[in-house]
């Protein structure tokens, strides 16, 4: 219990639909069994169609969304351009890289719409880096045993928005009632080419 | 996942397969002795109006390795001669394989001798709490052990009751136990439990009303099984090879065996 | 056995923190002020270990003070708690890490709300309706839970920390020494007498 990734609690998970991809988080910001917060939202936009989810250690998901924040912003003054999936998931890789041997106790996931081909793109990465690109879906997170189980048994492929969001929201759900660190409510956004929706889930409040 | 971390990986250099001949004479060197190992696998139990069904996978396996493809993790309780003959309750064992051995021949033996003096069957809930009684005698040296019983109740109706290693139990609509319980769970919840869905028709907001489950029908429940296993093996190494099913009914049991992935 | 307590409500927020200054099992003190006015509209209460503590908070006091003067204008609420935490999650990685907890109570003249912010020596920060650290967690979160709205006034705040105080005194195994209680609103920070001399006897 002791180990970093799981003071905090909190879960997260994405998933890739027909020309569209969804990401989800829970609310928890907990100390061990005690919740202080239910509204700890753990995904970040960076430009319009590019989104990244931080579970772990709540310090260092607030530091780098932060250092993510600035980098994107730097990015976007020197192309004048909004940065893009893939190339946002190499400047994590990198950054998370740099601190190889002190690592950020995080496991973030990156989904997104590339603007150029309009193809899905969902990736996630352990705390030093490493990508896992994957065609269906990505979790992290204390509740991503639960959260690989309810995926691996919702999720199909080419899902429509709508669908896509109520299988994202139904595997996130029932995954976090089965762990007592995550849970408390969520966030979906589904984005689409031209469209991002974002809803607010009522979860267990237990 | 403990199983893992516990288990050296191997390396270059030949070495003995047991610890102490490694270290140099006349060094002190540790003894220990172990009497737990985790072997592995899950195990899945779903009782409907007038079934139960139990479903095992049958690897086992001992760190990264894999000690064999078939190891029935089911046992038919009470039945008579090689085949279980007349047999109507199930168990179910999951997680070191020795123990769930000893604790099944323990209960068929205990099951028999009831017919024996009784000259009637054991009904399941006796069955149950029997089980319990052997879990917790050895409260301070448990069968490292999940057990699942399953069996036909004397109304009829499906019966499943699951146990943790020292006999504390219950009696549920479904259960899964083993390395992928924590996967399977949170899907047996939504799909047999319906948990986190609302009838789409009652209401706006907080107003809507949770489904209500109500008992499924034998082909639900044996596809609901199926993908349970099929998710699992795809996400856990140590589950795969084989899916055992047993099917109670208050006709006998029916078991059934389809492959699964080996890799 | 330190006691830290944030209360917002629907234009001001209360920050309690108790009056023991403690060393081991010993209390030195009765009448310590755990709290630092940071600017106008802001103020931070600490606990955790001795010297860090007011060494962090002071640090951060002149730091606040000198953006006030150096830009002729208070730094809100929210960038207050930003500063803070990052020079917390700074000296976290750092030879030296600061051992402190923290609640930040302010109001923010611009929304005319007021904020607090819950931070612990990680530097997990969270906005929080109402929040607390240390064993007080445990007796009084749940208290707020029951009474908490966001738009209760002054007097329902107060009744709520009165409360809040009355448990700890009843629960706790080693004598607080009483609440100091600051109130921060759109007038600024403002102390407040809290009597506290009633014996209140565990059942």
């Amino acid at each position: 219990m002791s180990s970093p990734f799981a003071i905090n609690g909190g879960a997260c998970v994405a998933m890739v639909g027909k020309d569209c991809v969804a990401i989800a988080c829970d609310l928890r910001l907990g100390l061990q069994a005690l919740t202080v917060s239910n509204d700890f939202p753990k995904i970040f936009p960076f430009g319009s169609s590019t989104y990244l989810g931080l579970t772990g250690l709540a310090t260092d998901v607030a530091t780098v969304s932060e250092l993510f924040r600035f980098k994107v912003n730097m990015y976007r003054l020197r192309e004048e351009r909004d940065i893009g999936p893939q190339t946002f998931a190499n400047l994590v890789s990198s950054s998370l890289y740099e601190r190889r041997f002190g690592p950020w106790f995080v496991s973030p996931v990156v989904a997104g719409i590339n603007e150029k081909t309009g193809k899905p793109f969902i990736c996630g990465f352990d705390s030093i880096g490493c990508i896992d690109f994957a065609k269906d879906f990505i979790v992290s997170g204390t509740a991503s045993d639960q959260l690989f189980g309810t995926c691996e048994g919702l999720w199909e492929p080419d899902l429509e928005p709508e669908d896509l969001f109520e299988t994202i929201s139904q595997a996130l759900l029932n995954a976090v009632d089965r762990d007592a660190l995550s849970g408390w409510g969520a966030h979906v956004y589904i984005i689409e080419k031209d469209k991002v929706t974002k809803r607010l889930l009522k979860g267990r409040q237990d | 996942m403990a199983s893992i971390s516990s288990f050296a990986m191997p390396s270059e250099a030949p070495t003995y397969s047991f610890a102490a001949a490694q270290s140099a004479s006349g060094q002190p060197r540790q003894h220990g002795f172990y009497p737990y190992t985790d072997n592995g696998g899950s195990t899945l139990g779903i009782s409907g109006d007038s079934f139960t069904i139990l479903a095992g996978d049958t690897r086992s396996t001992s760190g990264y390795n894999i000690n064999t493809r078939y190891a029935p993790k089911l046992f038919k309780l009470g039945g008579s001669g090689p085949n279980h003959e007349g047999s109507k309750i199930v168990l179910s064992v999951v997680g070191f394989a020795a123990d769930g051995n000893a604790l099944q021949e323990r209960l068929d033996t205990i099951v028999k001798m009831y017919k024996y003096q009784h000259g009637k069957d054991i009904s399941v809930h006796a069955c149950a709490q029997r089980l319990s009684h052997i879990l917790y005698n050895k409260r301070f040296f448990p069968y490292y052990v999940h057990a699942i019983l399953g069996g036909i109740d004397e109304e009829g109706k499906g019966a499943l009751y699951s146990y943790d290693p020292v006999g504390s139990y219950e009696r549920e609509q479904c259960r899964a136990a083993g390395a992928a319980a924590s996967l399977i769970m949170p899907f047996l919840d939504n799909q047999v439990n319906l948990k986190n869905q609302y009838d789409p028709n009652s209401g706006p907001g907080l107003e809507k009303v949770q489904r209500v489950p109500k008992p499924l029908d034998r082909t639900t429940v044996e596809e609901i099984v199926r993908d349970a296993f099929t998710s699992a093996v795809e996400r856990h190494i140590e589950v795969g090879d084989g899916l055992q099913m047993m099917i109670i009914t208050k006709d006998g049991i029916e078991e059934v065996y389809t492959p699964l992935k080996q890799d | 056995m330190e006691v830290l307590l944030g209360i917002t409500g629907k234009d001001y927020c209360i920050i309690a923190a108790s009056k023991a200054a403690m060393r081991g099992a010993t209390i030195l003190k009765a009448s310590d002020d755990k709290t630092r006015s940071l600017n106008k509209n802001t103020l931070m209460a600490y606990s955790g270990e001795a010297g860090d503590t007011v060494n962090f908070a002071e640090y951060i006091q002149a730091n606040i003070q000198l953006y006030s003067m150096r830009n002729a204008s208070d730094l809100s609420p929210y960038e207050v708690s930003s500063f803070v935490r990052s020079e917390l999650a700074k000296a976290l990685r750092s030879r030296n890490p600061y051992n402190v907890n923290l609640l930040l109570g302010g109001f923010d003249s611009i929304k005319e709300k007021p904020e607090l912010y819950w931070i612990d020596y990680l530097a997990s920060s969270a906005k929080v309706p109402y929040a607390a650290h240390g064993y007080a967690q445990y007796y009084c979160l749940s208290l707020l839970d029951k009474h908490h709205h966001p738009d209760i006034d002054f007097e329902q705040g107060m009744k709520i920390l009165r409360m809040c105080t009355d448990e700890l005194k009843r629960r706790l195994p080693i004598d607080f020494k009483g609440v100091v209680v600051k109130v921060i609103d759109k007038d600024g920070v403002r102390e407040l007498e809290y009597i506290d001399d009633k014996q209140i006897l565990a059942p």
